[in-house]
């Protein structure tokens, strides 16, 4: 067995969580379709840089809660919602905001590996040119698959097509293809739950190296990769009140380690330990 | 295990042996029904084929109209007159028919897109001769008959049909992959462009060819707006064009035996064109549906 | 894979070294007091076992939030478990040096005898070695090391008998009793300081076989 690699514990950087600046301050967020409540008065802050996740039983709002946060949840007629979504400030729902201009810095990668129907190269390349980012082409493209982990894997076949790709190759091309337009936040929901659990680990390995250049806000129904991923977890519940309307409420918001070990509320306490329901 | 229980077996009673029967009875009546079906299409071919098949010739293909009396000649002007015929209402029928398509598939808003669903659909049951007078009254009352007006009247005949096989392939194209560039803050028209038609291109191709291939047997609209024509082969769209359909019908009307014998072979032809065109779009378009839903 | 999980195992026992590290510091702080009569170095080894407590915590809240996040399984598990024993077993061990070092201030004032003295120096010098070993066994995952924790176990036994035989020698001598009777709890907790030791060695091997037992039971010595 070898000897055992000396770490030094003074180079271990980690800024107190105090200190980072709130990328998005959620107040009072109720999100409808039509008339069903699927979020009712959330807050909370998502910070800089770090790995929040958000986890919860079935139906209680995850999915419709990230889709706020980049107006995706705009494409669906019977939306409505109350509340504030501030992103550095600004309303995201605000007069005159344009959905593309947020979705250009709030990137999305979805449950199921999406690539276009398109060569690798043109899968990541195509949004910036689109967009009109024609300058350094190849530089960005080679920049996205390197930061998604996935360049050495396909440096020789740019040229073939995205659905050749391995289940987890494709969803790392989807994060590159997300990256590719330099996005501040990446949203990732359930960005694991369609693949093996080899596919599985090297996605959360990713996300720990993107989150020193993205802030990572990430839905999962598996708490332990929650646990093992995260720094901050939020926990979302079914509210059922007097009336038997069912709705979705943050109930505890904190760092990953004190909702799994010494959770505040009951309710946190029965999810994690598996006693729910 | 009790004794007084019969042991299990996986062996018919009865009530299986029952089953069979009905099962092989159901299986024998619809086949009957499905080859009573091919053989009706495979009689009219037949009998197409025997009473045409005789006159068919390379110079049949090739020559003029023969003038009244004479033997020999051919359909080439009708062939050409038939094509340009085509030609005029796929240029107005597939623009118009992609962009409904379109328009219905990723703009309108529901109630909307109701109403335009309606009226394609109620376009593509409209009965032709109705389309024809329509056009008639349109175009040709106070003027004259011309290859503009055919055409369009074949247009009114192929938009529906262009419209419908291309929304089919764009909901083929995935649902998800929408999403993921509007993730990426692409606007909705680039997504159409560089994404959805791209992916549909095939489908919205073979629709065409298939809509083709219909619009060039349709006869009532061609009757009421390019039917008195020339014999040879023109161009000039701003009169009336020479057409196969509408030639069998004055060819079957005639007294002379001769011009039976042109119609039958002019039909032959239009069946074998119909047939083929057909065949290939259909062979394409399972292809393009196999790749779309890899 | 899990690049950051073994970067995390890898600290924790970083950390735990450098708390055997302070352990062996705060022991031979004391064995000096003992050995010059110094009050003030006694002191100091008092207060210093606050760092090895502060230590002791952060290993044990770092244990904690481990197993709650990364749910480690097989060699990974055994290894977190071990080291929570280890820590456990570092923390006692520096609270018996602060025992040692108290008993030095309370018969400070006394000469003492010197051949008593001298075999409690070589029960203190085994007792270092032996904690020595156990953590070198541990950062080598050497299972032959810890098992040799059992023998070594036995030359304090033996260091310790001599230091019996000396006690019955000098403890009818007047002025001296007190002394001899500190001097016997002293020599008492450095036999303990080497069982928590051997204690160490077991769960080296616990991780290395995946099975514990016991090196040595006191109601079964043929087991050793």
């Amino acid at each position: 067995m070898p000897p055992m690699r000396p770490v030094d514990v003074a180079e271990r950087r980690e800024a107190s969580p105090e200190t980072r600046e709130p990328v998005f301050e959620i107040q009072g967020l109720t999100a409808r379709y039509g008339t069903n409540v699927a979020i009712k008065d959330v807050n909370l802050e998502i910070s800089r840089n770090l790995i929040t996740a958000v986890i919860g039983p079935s139906g209680c709002g995850k999915s419709t809660f990230i889709r706020c946060l980049n107006r995706m949840n705009d494409e669906i007629p019977s939306f409505d919602h109350d509340g504030q979504i501030l992103y550095h400030g600004i309303d995201l729902y605000g007069d005159g905001v344009d959905s593309v201009e947020v979705r250009r810095r709030i990137g999305m990668v979805f449950q199921k590996p999406n690539p276009f129907p398109k060569t690798i190269y043109d899968n990541v390349a195509w949004a910036p040119r689109v967009l009109g980012l024609k300058q350094g082409l190849d530089e960005r493209v080679e920049q996205a698959l390197r930061g998604a982990a996935l360049w050495d894997e396909v440096k020789d076949r740019l040229k073939k097509s995205a659905l050749s790709l391995s289940g987890g190759q494709q969803q790392r091309l989807c994060i590159a293809r997300a990256i590719a337009i330099e996005p501040e936040v990446l949203l990732l929901d359930e960005p694991a739950s369609a693949l093996d659990p080899i596919a599985t680990a090297s996605i959360e390995e990713l996300m720990h190296s993107l989150k020193e250049d993205y802030t990572l806000v990430i839905v999962t129904h598996n708490m332990q990769q929650a646990a093992r991923v995260a720094d901050r977890t939020a926990f979302f519940s079914l509210d059922v009140d007097e009336s038997g309307a069912r709705a979705g409420v943050l109930v505890e918001y904190d760092e990953t380690t004190k909702i799994f070990t010494a959770p505040s509320d009951k309710r946190t306490e029965d999810y994690v330990t598996g006693r729910f329901g | 295990m009790s004794a007084v229980e019969p042991a299990l077996t996986l062996r018919g009673d009865a009530r299986v042996r029952r089953r069979r029967i009905v099962n092989r009875l159901a299986e024998s009546a619809a086949t009957i029904a499905a080859l009573a079906a091919l053989a009706v299409l495979g009689i009219v071919i037949f009998s197409v084929a025997k009473r045409g098949g005789g006159e068919l010739s390379w110079g049949f293909l090739t020559e003029d109209l023969p003038t009244f009396g004479q033997t020999g000649g051919g359909i080439a002007p009708l062939i050409v007159g038939s094509a340009i015929l085509v030609g005029i209402a796929t240029a107005i029928a597939l623009p118009l028919g992609v962009l409904t398509a379109l328009f219905l598939s990723e703009f309108a808003p529901r109630r909307l897109s109701a109403a335009i669903q309606l009226t394609i659909d109620l376009m593509n049951g409209l009965p032709s001769v109705i389309i024809g007078i329509f056009v008639f009254g349109l175009l040709v009352y106070g003027h004259t008959q011309s290859g503009y007006a055919g055409g369009f009247a074949l247009s009114i005949v192929m938009l529906p049909l262009i419209a419908r096989s291309t929304q089919e392939v764009l909901r083929l194209v995935p649902r998800a992959q929408r999403e993921a560039a509007l993730a990426l803050g692409v606007s909705r028209w680039r997504i159409v462009v560089g994404i959805v038609l791209p992916s549909a291109l095939g489908g919205i191709l073979t629709g065409t060819v298939l809509a083709i291939a219909r619009a060039a047997g349709e006869t009532a609209p061609l009757l009421f707006t390019t039917s008195i024509f020339v014999n040879q082969i023109t161009s000039d769209v701003r009169h009336a064009m020479p057409n196969i359909p509408v030639q069998i019908f004055i060819w079957s009307e005639s007294p002379d035996p001769e011009d039976h014998k042109r119609a039958w072979a002019s039909a032959f032809v239009l069946i074998m064109f119909v047939l083929v065109t057909s065949l290939l779009a259909r062979l394409a378009l399972a292809r393009t549906r196999r790749k779309l839903s890899r | 894979m899990r690049v950051t999980f073994q970067e995390e195992l890898d600290q924790l026992e970083a950390n735990l070294q450098e708390e055997g590290a302070l352990v062996l510091r705060v022991l031979r702080g004391a064995l000096n007091a003992l050995a010059q009569r110094d009050v003030e170095l006694a002191d100091e080894v008092i207060s210093f076992d606050d760092d090895v407590d502060r230590l002791y915590v952060q290993i044990q809240q770092e244990i904690e939030s481990l197993l709650a996040r990364q749910t480690p399984v097989a060699i990974d598990l055994r290894l977190v478990l071990a080291l929570l024993h280890v820590n456990l077993h570092l923390e006692r061990m520096a609270d018996y040096s602060v025992t040692i070092a108290k008993l030095t201030k309370l018969v400070a004032d006394v000469e003492g005898d010197p051949a008593l003295l001298q075999s409690l120096q070589e029960m203190g010098e085994r007792a270092e070695e032996m904690i020595r070993v156990a953590l070198d066994s541990l950062a080598n995952r050497d299972l032959q090391a810890a098992e040799s924790l059992v023998d070594l176990d036995e030359l304090i036994d033996r260091s310790n008998r001599r230091f019996v035989e000396r006690v019955v020698e000098i403890v009818a001598e007047p002025g001296l009793r007190e002394w001899v009777l500190r001097m016997v709890l002293v020599s008492r907790t450095l036999e303990r300081i080497g069982d928590h030791a051997v204690d160490i060695g077991e769960q080296v091997a616990y991780l290395l076989t995946a099975e514990f037992r016991e090196f040595t039971d006191a109601s079964h010595p043929e087991n050793a």
